[in-house]
């Protein structure tokens, strides 16, 4: 009498099948990442592609091309995200004018438009010898500097199908008029503040905010700079520096305009009931005359 | 009955595969993330190149036009040639074209480091 086997060898099949199978999709035909999509970058290419957006951007003041791309990458809050990474930036250091041009865009995408002074005027004026590459040597009329340009308000793929409705590129402005004056210095006494801040807003002649005003604060030893824009949360013309205690700076607009001396946490606010002395934070208020 | 266990062996490395596969592409698949510039999709790809050429027209920073598009995989030049003849047949705007065509020019002769003998002077 014999005692029946379990059929090991079924076992067997299944382990060397799946063996064959992991084989195949691992060693003899690889998954190969082709045709991805821009939100599956890595999280350093994906910031270097926000940086890229708010740089084209910022050279072509385009609101609705900068939209579609950043939707592409799947942001909750691109806004948020963008000043997030500007503010990230300027505290390792890296290019200001890559920060300044997050500020910008996530300023613009708050507002829903292009404002004044957001962006430099339109320089995009092909060189006078733009050629014609080799895939479109054809005869086409160069458009001039200040035609309403015509371009695609949709994502990659839509310009690829060509379902795409052309819409007319907003063309920015250049600040104009004078530099921003100081309208108003005030001490801030905010136990809510610590620490303790420079703020500083900054509005054009009508009274619109002006994000991506660079400020430059100096003290002994040391300086530094932020932009107005990076926190849209509290404005779009806002923009603050933490002080340290003991330390006096000077705060002054990189385009221009007087220093502002003196700013300290000593400023002077009053003890509070309990006999905590408040650091002082200070307001500082632009605006072009 | 060794043909019978022949074939229920055959059978049990089949269902083995079949699982295998079922569990690779359907419960579980491939989800892509982390990854590269060079993988994204040609348009995708070409959009990139198209804001090199956006902010190189006014800022003139070859160099940095040059790096940029280094991720995208091969020579900066050889990729503005296969992203403008991917806008040309994708109908992009005019406009992008000549910027597009506007830095593979510079590209072409391009030397890294010495973007002002290879940027005409404006």
């Amino acid at each position: 009498m014999s005692e029946r086997q379990p059929p090991w060898f079924l076992v067997t099949g299944l382990v060397i099948g799946l063996a064959l199978g992991l084989v195949y999709a691992w060693v003899l035909s690889p998954v190969e990442t082709i045709d991805t999509f821009p939100h599956s970058l890595r999280a350093d290419f994906l910031d270097d592609q926000r940086v890229l957006i708010a740089q084209a951007f910022v050279a072509t003041g385009d609101l609705g091309r900068a939209q579609a791309r950043l939707a592409l990458l799947q942001d909750p809050d691109p806004a948020r995200t963008l000043a997030m990474l500007a503010q990230r930036l300027l505290a390792q250091g890296e290019d200001a004018d890559d920060a300044r041009a997050l500020g910008l865009l996530s300023s613009a995408l708050e507002s829903g438009v292009v404002g004044p002074g957001l962006v430099p005027a339109l320089s995009a004026t092909l060189p006078p010898n733009t050629p014609s590459p080799e895939a479109l040597a054809t005869d086409t009329p160069t458009p001039e500097a200040n035609d309403v340009t015509e371009t695609p308000d949709g994502s990659p793929t839509e310009r690829a199908t060509r379902t795409i409705t052309p819409t007319p590129s907003r063309t920015p402005t250049a600040t104009v008029g004078a530099p921003f004056q100081l309208q108003d210095l005030a001490l801030v006494c905010d136990p809510a503040l610590s620490p303790a801040v420079v703020q500083v807003v900054v509005v054009d002649q009508t009274g619109n905010a002006v994000p991506g005003v660079e400020v430059l604060v100096t003290w002994e030893g040391g300086r530094d700079r932020f932009f107005t824009g990076l926190k849209p949360e509290f404005g779009l013309g806002y923009g603050d520096f933490a002080m340290a205690d003991g330390v006096t700076y000077t705060v002054q607009l990189a385009e221009g305009g007087d220093p502002v001396p003196g700013l300290s946490t000593g400023g002077g606010c009053p003890p509070t009931d309990d006999g905590t002395t408040l650091l002082s934070s200070w307001l500082l208020n632009f605006r072009q005359p | 009955m060794t043909g019978m266990r022949y074939a229920a062996f055959m059978i049990a490395i089949a269902i083995g595969v079949a699982l295998g596969l079922l569990y690779g592409w359907v419960v579980s698949p491939v989800e892509l993330v982390d990854t590269a510039p060079s993988t994204l999709r040609i348009d995708f790809k070409a959009d990139y190149v198209l804001m090199v050429a956006e902010a190189y027209n006014v800022n003139r920073d070859l160099d940095g036009a040059a790096r940029k598009i280094g991720p995208l995989g091969g020579e900066p030049y050889e990729t503005i040639l296969t992203v403008q003849q991917f806008g040309a047949s994708a109908g992009y705007d005019e406009r992008d074209l000549l910027l597009l065509g506007s830095l593979g020019e510079a590209l072409r002769d391009w030397v890294p480091g010495q973007e002002l003998q290879a940027t005409p002077t404006p």
